[in-house]
């Protein structure tokens, strides 16, 4: 491969490539190549956040696109997760190095009656990929266990998902018990299948997620944080 | 009149007048020809209220994968019966995920269970559904139709080792179902219970989940299809279309 008469340097270029080749990967959900491509990018010391945006949620977001458009199911987004998954457990020794202050702690669950947390826990996955410090409550989690958790942890932050249209009222139910108590400056993000920017701005959700990809960016904005790229840095 | 939700009008506002659309309708006044577009889960149930005065189109289970195309399906049959001299259509649908949202009738009203799925209709009332969810929010419900129609842990777990190996299959599986802890089987009197029993047992024991048998009940369905068009059913008049708030009362 030449590089002559180009602007990008080798190293670059070879950075490049690689990201593409993880996030191929995790659509592959080929979970021995995304080991072995992260911790590739590691030993050429890449920046542990640039790996994790520009390669490994690029491909997850990928297989939801896939999904979204019924070219995957249920058991390839889920491989596709478990491979980032695999990716970021090679990461986080390098993530706790890095990132030495967190960049917000986000208390996060699926609500009441909702058993369901295949997005939930690719929202975690993707927070924990930007530096955030989540609190997974779990499934099936009511507003008062949500409101105790947020003042427990001190928590920025309250995520909550939805399934079912059955259990959405739950959220508008948290919040109302949240806006009750004393913790005013808590920023509450929402997000679910059924789940629309409508319903999230009527029950007067701060944020609302469409993809769970695009958590770590909104989560950012809501807390006034610019950027994506890392944890302290953007501090 | 017609209102549209884009910010001219406050949003609330918006839902209020919507709402004062839908109406509640007594016995007397029920549409004589009705088209009823259902599910094909709930086709014993719905037939055994069948009488002259009603046709029956039934959809395959696969449209709740895909909401979209849910909407999509049963736009096409409402419009054709625009054509047609019905004087209401019936769904044999929830919200269903929001797959009837944006649903429209040019000529004739719609006729829809206040419901968020139809376990509520199998139950006989939103009421028992809450009930149950409450037990056992963590519960796969099967029906007799449900079994042969629709989707079943044993039968995605088929489907999954159609394209993986089994041990890959029951991973996926036991991925998606790691938080049930029964699978109830709603009997609604329409079917043989023995004949399913053994199928759905199967079901729980694959999973390790605890096993339940509800009494079902036929009482949603008789209203669905005879009226009276009570609290329990929204009437969407000609040129509005449905829209998810209106389901989000309780």
């Amino acid at each position: 491969m030449s590089f002559r008469g180009s602007t990008i340097r080798p190293d670059e270029s070879m950075n490049g490539q690689i990201l593409r080749q993880v996030a191929e990967a995790v659509v592959q959900r080929d979970c021995k190549a995304v080991e072995s491509f992260t911790a590739k990018m590691a030993e050429r010391r890449m920046d542990v956040f640039q790996i994790i945006n520009e390669g490994l949620i690029p491909g997850m977001l990928a297989a939801s696109q896939k999904f979204r458009k019924s070219e995957f199911f249920i058991p390839e987004l889920l491989m596709a997760s478990r491979a980032v998954k695999l990716g970021l457990h090679v990461l986080r020794p390098l993530m706790r190095e890095k990132n030495k202050q967190v960049v917000g702690r986000v208390v996060i669950g699926s609500v009441k009656f909702d058993l369901h947390d295949i997005g939930k826990n690719l929202v975690i996955i993707v927070l924990e990929g930007n530096g955030f410090d989540v609190i997974d409550l779990g499934v099936d989690v009511s507003p008062e266990k949500f409101v105790r958790a947020v003042e427990k942890h001190d928590a920025q932050i309250l995520a909550m998902s939805s399934l079912l249209t059955s259990t959405m009222p739950w959220m508008k139910t948290t919040i109302q018990l949240l806006r009750s108590s004393s913790m005013t400056g808590v920023k509450i993000l929402i997000g679910g299948a059924p789940v629309t920017q409508v319903y999230a701005q009527n029950i007067g959700a701060d944020g609302y997620c469409r993809e769970a990809t695009s958590a770590p960016a909104i989560a950012k904005d809501l807390l006034g944080i610019k950027g994506l790229q890392s944890g302290n840095e953007s501090r | 009149m017609d209102v549209k939700c884009n910010g001219t009008l406050w949003w609330s506002e918006c839902f209020q007048e919507r709402r004062n659309m839908v109406t509640a309708k007594s016995a007397e006044e029920i549409p004589k020809r009705l088209l009823v577009l259902a599910c094909a889960v709930m086709e014993r149930e719905i037939r055994q209220f069948q009488n002259g005065r009603a046709e029956f189109r039934f959809f395959d289970y696969g449209l709740h994968r895909t909401p979209e195309n849910m909407a999509k399906t049963l736009q096409i049959e409402i419009d054709q019966a625009a054509k047609e001299e019905y004087d209401g259509i019936v769904l044999g649908y929830g919200l269903c995920s929001n797959g009837i949202v944006g649903v429209s009738s040019r000529k004739q009203p719609l006729i829809i269970p206040r419901i968020h799925d139809c376990i509520s209709l199998f139950l006989g009332s939103s009421e028992s559904y809450r009930d149950q969810t409450a037990r056992q929010p963590g519960t796969y419900y099967l029906t007799s139709g449900w079994i042969e129609k629709g989707q079943t842990p044993l039968s995605k777990y088929e489907d999954y080792s159609r394209s993986y190996d089994r041990e890959t299959a029951m991973w996926v599986l036991k991925e998606e179902m790691k938080h049930y802890t029964r699978i109830a089987m709603i009997d609604t009197g329409v079917a043989d219970l023995s004949t399913y029993r053994n199928y759905a047992r199967r079901n729980a024991d694959l999973l390790g989940l605890q096993y339940e048998e509800l009494q079902g009940s036929l009482s949603f369905f008789k209203k669905l299809l005879w009226g009276p068009w009570d609290k329990d059913f929204l009437i969407i008049e000609k040129d509005q279309s449905v829209f998810q708030d209106i389901f989000m009362e309780s």
